[in-house]
């Protein structure tokens, strides 16, 4: 079974904070439910348009394969069965950052980067979530809307 | 040379010693004697026919056969060789009459100053002279010392009566007129001359004494032969002295001065030579037949007079006392740019080059250029045949001189060359044997050298591998545009083959493209990525490219001419489809395979980066790890030329030149390929401004047209007040150029926010391929306001710019502001002040490159020969030493990579190793374990001084570890942890968190270090580098740049300082007077504005004008005086401390006025009284008058040359002074001035007051600070090397012809740098001895200098030398079985 990095169930905030730079790409700011996890990601909403007020599921995975055999660094092509079929819309990336936000008080929070081929995430929340990712992860996205 | 000549038959044949090669060593520069001349010559020339009537040279005339041929038709007698073969041999010419040489003129007048003129001995009491003679015989004294010495004794020897015979001697000088030489007895004490005097005053007509005595040539040839040799020493004199009279003149050979037949006709064209000495030769025999026919004393004198001029005019034709010569002298042959010393010996023509128009093209590797195939059958190499080349090259030759690839000649061992044109290629080819030399057409991958003038810096000539090609242009890839500065507009360059394998080794090894992607300037690299491969890259990588499979792969294809292997990424986007973005097809770029490593880590903040690191909104942060492409928008920082930690930049320092080319190279390739598919164009429509910004600009421009008006109308109203240092017109101006410019700011940026992404000018402008965002908003919103010489446009009519405005109108249109855009059109007015700011730039343009191609010449000359030594001292040609250590650092500029030539970016390479070398979670140090390590590791001994590493780079190391220590304990306690010690054991979740934010492992730790260390040791600079020329190009290079742009402001508002070209200049130069002197002064109480304005009151000049309520002359019955009174308030305000004895003792020590202390009266402490010291009453009126006028100039407080004192008020509150004006001693002295800490923009000032050691400090940092001023940036080593050469002889000498005089022993160096006749002949005079060891000396003798690859030679034990046999190896051999 695949051993998932993170699964939350999320709430878009807002899109595009900073105004509208890309014709096919945007920002958005969502907040999770369970963790109280905040997520700034770049999607291309040419091929998944989003709104405001979406709320969707998202899975990090190391892997797409369900027996949970590590992910090989070599795309293959073909109809498998995989973790992406019961998702919307999968991105393949690369974890290049992870730090800490010393900057809100007490509770020091961490934070969890990850570009998927330029489309970047950033993760950030209580250091117990941070736990399981390592800095050149290659990792998974899955987004499905609830 | 002579095959015609019998060679004489000996029954034994006579034993020749074998004399092998020679070199030449040295140079000695002396006077030949008549009869030296003689013996050399082949013959006496005493004709004055050339040719004979049957065309023929005439037996002693000019064109005498045995001086050799003239011509092609004409054969030498002497050594029976051809026009082409024959050297040439000198005749002689005798003068009947002695005459002066115009080059040892004033020699020649110094040394009868000298010598008495009746008994020939030196003018010195004889314990002087031998005590001169001491002196000048101390072998210990250099040419210059000795000149020094000359002159002293030149000075002591004005004795009148001679010590020896007692002879009365005149006053010697140059006659008025002519060349001549005269003795004046008028001064001379004696009686005969006094009785002249008294008889000649009796008479009516008062005629003036004078008893002038001319020396002719023939009397002063007479007393230098008498002259004892010991003198002669005295006066320094090598040889003879009468040797620097002409008696006979040796006619130089035929061969360089040929004379042909014009056309069919008899009249013959001769060399101006020929015909000056043809003249000569009339005069001369005209006066020997009227000396013999005893024609009278005045023909005979005229005669003698003309045979002198014409004398001179073979030597200097443009000496004054040649009346308009139609004829080059021997001097203008040698002298000037196109002279011998310059045209021929120091720069060469050459064979097997070329040149043609040059046109890009990207499909090009950067180190090939594209040769046309008609100039490849031209270019030769001269291949020799092998077993390995020999099919091909029978092949060349059967294609013959006409067929690419064909061949042109072929050598064969014995010497003997055949032109393939006529002979049988077919025999020639089947006869080819190994040894032969064939020079074969080139070919692909043959080595040439690529140039461009004008050759700035070193790579404007580099060497590429050829690609023979169709069509007529030379062609290269764009990338490799700056280096040479080119562009295709119609450009042209050059191309050259190397001829031997030893220079094409060189040629490539040097001067390869690749090994000069990085200028020496400042390590920035040259070769990189331009104009389009910019904007498709920018295009590419952005946010919002997203490919398909067949795109992605298409465009993989593009980047390697589908000819490499390419892994395929997984794509970024699984699902809904497969897309792979643009980011992806760069990080394939960099790695296109897994069997490329290549692990790229780097940072880069582009342009558009706002904030937020790799989080900001417009992408602007280039983020690559380990070869992936994380984030940002590839712009110029990243791909562009002039950056040190760009893409190519780490690819080159962190791997190699190959990586850092083959990576430009798909670069360009997928970018060409790319923006072809995808379009980039400009339109009406991208210059359109919305509506949205017409609304705007509308607004700000009225905005800032109303507060002109009202800056107007209160200037006009006298109501303006003045900014410090200006008046109220200046004031005036500032404030309006201030508005007007803020007008074209706004307007641009709000031209800028509201144009679309796609605006291609927009787009270009961001990524930083073309234009700038001023650019932009001129096509689109507002062209701004017209400077000319760095003000508004200037009146060109009486009191207004254009007779379209009112007279004295300041508003902005009438002087150059101009509202429109390009897009909307200028009016009339703007259109001509538009022209006025375009040809200010086009003048300037003009002059600079004038200019600075004359500084960089002079840069060149006084730093050519310095090079780095095998005991890393710096030394000149002599072995003198310069520097002891290059840089104090023995860096090597070009392979700096940080920034201010900091060998190393730390933090960049940490990056690096924290990624290429992931640690895991448990093996995590503590940060005393990290100090541990790292202090083992500096104590080895290649982190010692001794092991080479400087005190500087150890610093910044433990520096930077020291930092990251410091974010680690942040980090961990952020995360609650114990801030010095990890657990090893107890693995909990925030330690691995930690170990993720801020670990360091014990091997990334070693890795780092190690990686840090032995790249330091690499970037060594190299033993025999030509560092010296170098560092010329690298402040001459720069200088073409610059604009001309003198004034600049510095600091504080109010002080213009020099800047650009002529403050280089100035610096170079060591001038003595510089424009805009200043001190900068700090203060003892920097945080007191009260005490600043108390210093400023005791320096600045202050005159009792300024500080004079009142000076008025009294009349009163008694004695009328002036009445002073000082404005105390305002002394007071200003702190001036100014008193009325103060000002008493001011005036008295004023050199003009000269007044007593009882003529001034001190009324009160502000009131004086001054009495004129006339006693004549009618002559007080003027002298109160003229006293009055002089009293407001008096100096009353202050330091005379402190023009003008300005306190600057720093953002920390910091109080400086800013003096304009010298003396620093002065400042210094001033109390309240912290003198530690003062400073002065004057090289020679500083040398005066502070000494050399300071100059020399001085001259790097103005150097610096006017190089930073035009955003240019060059390694402080360079500079520290000018410095050193500026002032290592003890004093401060400029780059000029006087400093490198005194700088340089060479006299070939020095002839072929400036005056070359008259270093040549004091050369001469003197017998100065040269040794050929500098570099100008090396080219000019054809030695390869003692430099770079020079500096060492090779000896070889001669005794058997292994036979070389041209076949093939065994196939198989012992080893193989």
């Amino acid at each position: 079974m695949v051993e998932l990095l993170f699964e939350d169930i999320f709430v878009l905030m807002r899109l595009d904070p900073d105004g509208k730079k890309f014709d096919k790409v945007s920002r958005i700011e969502a907040r999770s439910e369970q963790f109280d996890m905040f997520m700034q990601l770049d999607i291309n909403t040419e091929i998944y348009p989003m709104h405001v007020g979406d709320k969707f599921t998202m899975v990090l995975a190391p892997t797409l394969n369900l027996d949970g055999t590590p992910d090989s660094g070599y795309f293959v092509q073909g109809n498998r069965k995989s973790l992406a079929d019961k998702f919307e819309y999968v991105m393949h990336g690369k974890l290049y950052k992870i730090s800490e936000d010393s900057s809100s008080g007490k509770n020091a929070k961490v934070e969890i980067y990850a570009s998927f081929g330029g489309l970047l995430m950033m993760l950030k929340g209580d250091p117990s979530n941070a736990a399981n990712f390592e800095l050149d992860q290659r990792i998974f996205l899955l987004i499905r809307k609830v | 040379m002579a095959p015609v000549e019998e060679k004489l038959r000996c029954t034994k044949e006579p034993y020749i010693e074998d004399v092998g090669s020679r070199k030449i060593k040295s140079i000695r520069f002396t006077t030949l004697s008549s009869e030296e001349i003689r013996k050399s010559a082949e013959v006496q020339v005493w004709n004055n026919r050339i040719y004979g009537n049957d065309l023929q040279p005439v037996e002693n005339g000019l064109l005498d056969r045995r001086m050799g041929s003239a011509n092609k038709k004409i054969q030498c007698a002497t050594c029976h060789g051809k026009f082409t073969e024959c050297p040439g041999h000198f005749g002689y010419l005798k003068l009947t009459l002695p005459v002066f040489n115009v080059g040892y003129f004033s020699s020649i007048l110094d040394i009868l100053k000298c010598i008495c003129k009746t008994c020939s001995r030196i003018l010195l009491p004889e314990e002087d002279r031998r005590e001169f003679l001491r002196k000048m015989r101390n072998p210990k004294a250099d040419a210059l010392q000795k000149n020094a010495l000359l002159k002293k004794i030149r000075d002591k020897c004005k004795m009148f009566r001679c010590p020896r015979c007692g002879s009365s001697n005149g006053v010697v000088k140059k006659a008025r007129t002519g060349l001549a030489i005269a003795q004046h007895f008028t001064k001379s004490v004696d009686e005969s001359a006094e009785e002249i005097r008294s008889a000649l005053s009796h008479k009516k007509d008062k005629q003036s004494f004078q008893a002038a005595h001319v020396i002719t040539p023939g009397a002063a040839f007479a007393l230098f032969k008498r002259m004892l040799d010991e003198d002669c020493e005295v006066l320094n004199l090598y040889d003879r002295p009468e040797k620097l009279i002409v008696t006979e003149i040796a006619v130089p050979p035929a061969t360089i001065r040929p004379s042909g037949f014009v056309g069919f006709g008899r009249t013959s064209n001769e060399d101006s030579i020929t015909s000056i000495l043809k003249n000569i030769i009339n005069t001369n025999s005209i006066l020997r037949e009227d000396l013999e026919g005893g024609a009278p004393a005045s023909k005979c004198i005229d005669c003698w007079t003309h045979l002198q001029i014409q004398v001179v005019e073979y030597i200097n034709s443009d000496s004054p006392s040649v009346p308009e010569s139609k004829h080059r002298g021997l001097i203008q042959r040698l002298k000037g740019k196109q002279g011998r010393f310059r045209g021929n010996l120091s720069g060469k023509r050459v064979e097997y080059t070329g040149r043609t128009v040059i046109s890009p093209d990207p499909n090009l590797k950067i180190t090939e250029v594209a040769i046309p195939v008609l100039m490849a059958l031209v270019l030769t190499y001269p291949e020799r045949v092998s077993y390995y080349n020999i099919e091909k090259l029978r092949q060349c030759i059967l294609n013959g001189p006409d067929k690419y690839p064909g061949a042109n000649f072929v050598q064969k061992p014995d010497g003997s060359t055949m032109h393939l044109k006529y002979v049988n290629k077919k025999i020639v080819a089947n006869d080819l044997k190994y040894g032969d030399i064939v020079e074969r057409h080139l070919e692909d991958g043959d080595i040439v050298l690529f140039n461009r003038q004008p050759s700035l810096h070193r790579m404007s000539i580099m060497c590429h591998r050829a690609r023979i090609m169709p069509w007529r242009t030379l062609r290269f890839n764009e990338s490799v545009c700056n280096p040479y500065n080119a562009d295709f507009d119609g450009d042209e360059m050059n191309l050259h083959v190397p001829q031997t394998e030893e220079a094409r080794t060189e040629a490539l090894m040097l001067m390869g493209v690749q090994n000069n992607l990085c200028t020496p300037k400042n390590g920035e690299i040259l070769v990189a990525s331009t104009q389009d491969f910019l904007t498709s890259s920018f295009l590419i990588t952005r946010k919002d490219t997203f490919y398909d499979r067949a795109t992605f792969s298409l465009m993989c294809s593009f980047m390697g001419d589908a000819m490499d292997s390419i892994d395929l990424p997984t794509p970024a986007l699984i699902k809904p489809v497969e897309l792979w973005t643009g980011k992806q097809l760069f990080s394939v770029l960099v790695r296109p395979n897994a069997c490329t490593r290549v692990f790229l880590n780097l940072i880069v903040k582009e342009k558009i980066y706002t904030d937020n690191e790799t989080m900001c909104p417009c992408d602007g942060y280039v983020y690559f790890r380990n070869s992936e492409l994380i984030s940002g928008q590839l712009g110029k920082v990243t791909l562009g030329n002039g950056n040190k930690d760009g893409l190519f930049s780490v690819l080159l320092r962190d791997y190699n030149s190959h990586a850092a080319a083959s990576c430009m190279n798909r670069v360009a390739k997928l970018s060409a390929r790319w923006i072809g598919n995808h379009g980039f164009s400009i339109g009406i429509d991208d210059v359109q401004p919305g509506e949205y910004l017409n609304q705007q600009k509308k607004k700000k421009i009225d905005e800032g047209y109303r507060e002109c008006h009202e800056h107007i109308s209160s200037y006009s109203k006298g109501q303006l007040t003045c900014e410090p240092g200006y008046n109220a017109a200046q004031t005036l101006e500032l404030k309006i150029t201030s508005v007007l410019n803020q007008i074209r700011t706004t307007a641009g940026n709000v031209c800028m926010n509201t144009l679309h992404w796609r605006n291609s000018p927009l787009i270009m402008s961001q990524c930083g391929s073309k234009g700038s965002a001023i650019n932009i908003s001129q096509m689109v919103a507002c062209v701004g306001q017209q400077s000319v010489g760095g003000r508004r446009a200037p009146n060109g009519f009486i009191d207004r710019t254009l007779p379209h405005f009112p007279i004295n109108s300041k508003t902005p249109a009438a002087k150059g502001f101009v509202a429109n855009s390009f897009y909307t059109g200028l009016t009339a007015t703007e259109f001509f002040f538009h022209t006025m700011g375009g040809r200010e730039g086009l003048v300037d343009t003009a002059v600079k490159t004038a200019e600075t191609g004359y500084m960089s010449r002079r840069l060149i000359k006084s730093l050519e020969d310095l090079s780095v030594h095998y005991d890393q001292t710096v030394r000149n040609a002599s072995s003198g030493i310069v520097q002891f250590l290059y840089g104090d650092d023995g860096m090597d500029p070009a392979k700096m990579e940080g920034k201010d030539g900091i060998p190393l970016n730390l933090s960049q390479l940490f990056m690096k190793v924290m990624a290429t070398c992931p640690h895991r979670v448990l093996d995590t140090l503590s940060p005393s374990e990290i100090l541990q390590i790292m202090d083992d590791r500096l104590s080895k001994h290649d982190m010692s001084p001794e092991g080479g590493c400087s005190a500087a780079f150890k610093k910044l190391l433990t520096d930077f570890v020291n930092s990251r220590v410091v974010l680690m304990r942040n980090t961990r306690r952020a995360l609650k942890l114990d801030e010095d010690h990890t657990e090893q054991k107890d693995i909990s979740l925030t330690e691995r968190i930690a170990a993720n934010i801020s670990g360091i492992s014990s091997k990334q730790l070693q890795v780092f270090l190690d990686n840090c260390i032995s790249r330091y040791h690499f970037k060594k600079v190299e033993t025999g580098a030509a560092i010296g020329a170098i560092g010329a190009q690298s402040i001459g290079e720069p200088g073409t740049q610059m604009t001309l742009k003198t004034f600049h402001f510095a600091g504080v508002a109010s002080m213009n300082v020099t800047l650009g070209v002529p403050r280089i200049r100035e610096i170079i130069n060591a001038a003595k007077n510089i424009k805009t002197p200043i001190i900068t002064a700090k203060l003892l109480s920097d945080r007191d504005a009260l005490s600043a304005s108390i210093v400023k009151g005791s320096i600045e000049k202050t005159v009792l004008g300024e500080v004079a309520k009142a000076i008025q002359i009294v009349i009163k019955s008694h004695r009328p005086y002036i009445s002073v009174k000082l404005d105390m308030g305002l002394i007071k305000a200003l702190h001036m401390r100014i008193s009325a004895d103060s000002v008493q003792l001011s005036i008295l020590n004023h050199p003009k006025i000269k007044l007593k202390p009882e003529h001034i009266r001190i009324l009160r402490s502000d009131k004086l009284r001054i009495y004129a010291p006339e006693a004549d009453k009618s002559q007080l009126q003027f002298s109160l008058h003229s006293l009055k006028a002089m009293l407001p100039k008096v100096i009353v407080k202050g330091i005379p040359t402190a023009e003008r004192v300005v306190i600057d008020k720093t953002k920390q509150g910091i109080y400086k002074l800013f003096i304009e004006g010298t003396n620093l001693l002065a400042v210094m002295g001033t109390p309240g001035i912290d003198a530690r800490n003062t400073k002065i923009n004057h090289v020679i000032e500083v040398h005066e007051t502070l000494g050399v050691e300071a100059a020399r400090q001085s001259i790097i940092d103005e150097i610096h600070d006017t190089m930073r001023n035009h955003g240019m940036s060059i390694d402080k080593r360079h500079m520290m090397l000018l410095a050193d050469v500026m002032t290592y002889k003890g004093e401060v000498l400029g780059i000029t012809r006087f400093g490198i005089a005194k700088m340089k022993t060479s006299v070939l160096m020095l002839a072929s740098f400036e005056k070359t006749a008259e270093h040549l002949f004091n050369a001469s005079y003197s017998g100065r001895e040269d040794k050929i060891d500098g570099v100008s000396e090396c080219i000019i003798m054809g030695i390869p200098m003692r430099l770079g690859t020079g500096i060492l030679k090779v000896k070889q034990r001669l005794e058997q030398i292994p036979d070389f046999k041209y076949v093939p190896g065994p196939v198989l051999n012992r080893s193989n079985i």
